[in-house]
C-alpha cells in the first residue's frame, strides 16, 4: 500500500486506461466517469420510459424485492467492511499469529467459536474472512469463520427461539449443526485445500502499519473492500429476486409429510432464496405442513451458502474457489443438519 | 473503472439508502427496526467515498509528497452498485401487494403456527374492534376457545382478486420484503367485488366461525357490514 512517492504517475496512466485496454488512443478516451455521467443522464431522461416498463406485476414484485435485498444486506456488509479495515490498520498479522494456535486443526476449532462473537449477517463476515487470511491466518481458519459467523451468533439463536417458541431443541440443533458444517469445512480444507485455487489478490498481505497512517489504511481498506463486495452484492440480489418470482409458490404446499423429498426442496430453497439468518426462522416457522427436519436443514443450509454468498464469495476468493467450496458446503451443510437433527431428536 | 468513479458510485448509493430511509420509504423493503441500521450504513457509504475523494486531490496538488494506495486491478464488478441507485431513485419499486399474494401461496402466521391451541387473550371489549390480519386469522384457524365469534372487528388490508374469489389481504415480513409471506380473509358479500386490485380498505364484520382450515390456507370467510376505501398507510406490512 505504501509504496513510496513517485508511483502516483504510473497508478494514474494504469487505472485511466484499465477498463478499455483496447483502446488506448492517448488523445481522446473515454473514462469510466464519462460513461458513469451518461449512464445517469439518459437513465434520467428516460425515466418515464423506464417506469412505464417496469409497471408488469412480475417485474414490479422482482423489483421491489431487489431493492429489499439490496437495503437489508448493505448496512450489514458496510459492517462487515468496517471491521475488515480495522484488522487492517490496528490488528498487525503477528498478534493474530500469537492468538490463534499454531496447528491449522486447532485453529478451526478457535475461529469456529469466535463466529459467536460477530452478531452480524453473512453478508459481514465475507470481507471479514477474506482480511484475515490475508493478515496471515491460516486460510482453513478463516473459511470456518466465514461459515460460523451468520449461523451461530447470539442474533440468530434468539430469533430462531422466538420462531419456535416451547421448542428449544431447535435452537440447539440449529447451533450444532451449523457449528459442525463450519468446523467440517474447516478441516476438510486443511486436509484437501489448495492455495491456489484462492486469488492471489485475496491472499495479499497488507505491510505493517506504521503508527501515524492507521487512519487512512483504515479508510481505504474499507473502501477497496466496500466497492468489490457490493458489486457482488448486487449480483446476488438480483439473481435471488429474480428466483424469488420465478419459484412456483407450489414448492411449498406439495411437501406435506415427505420427509425426504422435504429435505431436498428446503435445502434447494435455502440456497435460491437467499434469506437474511436473521429472518430465515420465522419463513421456516411459517411453514407448517411440514416436520421438523427439513426446516433444520433449510435453517443450517441458508447462512452457509445461498446465491448472494456465492456471488460475494467468487467475487472475493475467485471464481475457481468458489466452484469448489460452494457444492462442498451444501453436500456437507446438509449432512450435518440431518445429523444434528437425529442427535438432538428434532425429526 | 477509475477510482473517481467508484467514490461517486458509492456517495449515490450511499445517498439513496439515507434518502429512502428519512423520507419514509424504506418501509415498502425492510422493517422499521432497520432504519438506523440504513441511515448508519449510508452514512458511512458516503463518507468513505468522500474522504477518497478528498485525498485524492488533496495528494494530486502535492503529488510528489504523497504516496498513492490505488489498487489497480480491474473492478468491473463495481458497475453493478448503479443498478440499486437506479432502481431506488427512478424507479422506486413500489410495497408488495396483489401479485405477491397470488404468487405466494397463504401460509399460517408463524406466531399462531407455533403456538397451536394456546390460549389466545380475550378481545377488549368494544363494539368494533380493530385487529391485525395476522391476529385474526391466528385467531380464527387456532383459537379453539372462540374469541373471534360473534365480535365486530375492523381489519385494514389491501384487495386481491383471485380464482373468482375477493380477499382482503396483508402481507407480513419479518426481516425485508425477501421473506414477505400473504395472510389472507375471504371477503362474503360482494361489496367489495368492483374495487380494483391493490386497493386499500377497511372492513368490519364478523368471522364465519369455522372456515379457516388447512385445506384453505387458513383463510377464514368475513362477513363485511361496511368496506371502506382508505388510503395506503406508510406502513403497509404487518410484523
Amino acid at each position: 500500500m505504501s509504496d513510496g512517492p513517485g508511483i502516483i504517475a504510473v497508478v494514474n496512466i494504469v487505472s485511466d486506461t484499465e477498463a478499455e485496454p483496447g483502446r488506448r488512443t492517448r488523445r481522446f478516451r473515454i473514462s469510466s466517469v464519462e460513461v458513469l455521467c451518461a449512464i445517469l443522464l439518459i437513465a434520467i431522461l428516460a425515466q418515464s420510459r423506464l417506469q412505464q416498463l417496469f409497471d408488469v406485476p412480475a417485474l414490479r414484485t422482482g423489483s421491489t424485492v431487489f431493492v429489499a435485498v439490496c437495503v437489508q444486506a448493505l448496512p450489514f456488509l458496510v459492517l462487515g467492511v468496517l471491521i475488515s479495515g480495522a484488522i487492517a490498520a490496528f490488528v498487525p498479522a503477528r498478534v493474530l499469529e500469537k492468538v490463534l494456535p499454531r496447528r491449522a486443526g486447532a485453529a478451526v476449532g478457535v475461529a469456529g467459536l469466535a463466529g459467536v462473537a460477530l452478531p452480524g449477517c453473512e453478508c459481514a463476515s465475507v470481507p471479514v474472512a477474506r482480511r484475515l487470511m490475508g493478515q496471515g491466518v491460516a486460510p482453513a481458519a478463516a473459511l470456518t469463520f466465514l461459515l460460523a459467523a451468520p449461523a451461530v451468533n447470539p442474533v440468530v439463536l434468539v430469533a430462531t427461539a422466538v420462531a419456535f417458541p416451547g421448542k428449544p431443541e431447535m435452537v440447539l440443533a440449529r447451533f450444532a449443526g451449523s457449528l459442525a458444517t463450519a468446523m467440517v469445512m474447516g478441516w476438510l480444507w486443511a486436509r484437501w485445500g489448495k492455495l491456489e485455487w484462492i486469488t492471489e489478490r485475496a491472499l495479499r498481505r497488507l505491510p505493517d502499519v506504521a503508527g501515524g497512517q492507521r487512519w487512512r489504511v483504515f479508510a481505504e481498506t474499507a473502501r477497496t473492500d466496500l466497492v468489490e463486495a457490493g458489486g457482488f452484492l448486487v449480483l446476488g440480489a438480483l439473481i435471488s429476486s429474480a428466483l424469488n418470482v420465478l419459484v412456483p409458490a407450489r414448492w411449498f404446499g406439495v411437501l406435506g409429510d415427505q420427509l425426504v423429498l422435504g429435505v431436498v426442496v428446503m435445502a434447494v430453497l435455502a440456497v435460491v432464496l437467499a434469506l437474511c439468518s436473521e429472518a430465515d426462522a420465522f419463513v421456516a416457522a411459517s411453514l407448517t405442513a411440514l416436520p421438523l427436519l427439513p426446516k433444520l436443514v433449510f435453517l443450517v443450509v441458508g447462512p452457509a451458502i445461498d446465491v448472494k454468498l456465492f456471488a460475494l464469495q467468487a467475487g472475493t476468493f475467485g471464481k475457481s474457489f468458489a466452484v469448489r467450496f460452494a457444492p462442498v458446503t451444501f453436500v456437507v451443510a446438509v449432512a450435518c443438519a440431518i445429523g444434528a437433527g437425529f442427535l438432538v431428536g428434532v425429526v | 473503472m477509475k477510482r473517481e468513479t467508484q467514490n461517486i458510485l458509492l456517495i449515490l448509493l450511499g445517498g439513496a439508502l439515507v434518502k429512502i430511509a428519512v423520507n419514509g420509504d424504506y418501509l415498502r423493503y425492510v422493517k422499521p427496526a432497520q432504519q438506523p441500521w440504513i441511515v448508519a450504513g449510508g452514512v458511512v457509504m458516503v463518507l468513505l467515498g468522500a474522504v477518497a475523494i478528498v485525498r485524492d486531490l488533496v495528494a494530486s496538488r502535492k503529488a510528489a509528497a504523497h504516496d498513492h494506495d490505488g489498487h489497480s486491478h480491474s473492478a468491473r464488478p463495481a458497475w453493478l452498485l448503479l443498478v440499486p441507485v437506479l432502481a431506488v431513485f427512478l424507479v422506486a419499486p413500489p410495497a408488495l401487494g396483489a401479485d405477491s399474494v397470488i404468487r405466494t401461496e397463504a401460509r399460517a402466521p408463524s406466531s399462531a403456527a407455533v403456538a397451536n391451541a394456546a390460549a389466545f387473550p380475550p378481545l377488549p371489549v368494544g363494539n368494533v374492534v380493530p385487529l391485525t390480519v395476522n391476529d385474526f386469522v391466528s385467531r380464527a384457524g387456532w383459537d379453539s376457545a372462540g374469541t373471534l365469534n360473534g365480535r365486530t372487528v375492523s381489519l385494514t388490508g389491501f384487495v386481491v382478486h383471485t380464482e373468482g374469489t375477493t380477499l382482503l389481504a396483508r402481507l407480513v415480513i419479518s426481516c425485508c420484503a425477501a421473506d414477505a409471506f400473504p395472510v389472507t380473509v375471504r371477503l362474503r358479500g360482494g361489496e367489495a367485488d368492483h374495487l380494483a386490485s391493490d386497493a386499500w380498505i377497511q372492513v368490519t364484520g364478523q368471522v364465519v366461525p369455522g372456515t379457516a382450515t388447512k385445506d384453505n390456507s387458513y383463510t377464514p370467510d368475513f362477513t363485511p357490514a361496511s368496506v371502506t376505501s382508505v388510503p395506503a398507510p406508510k406502513d403497509p406490512y404487518e410484523y
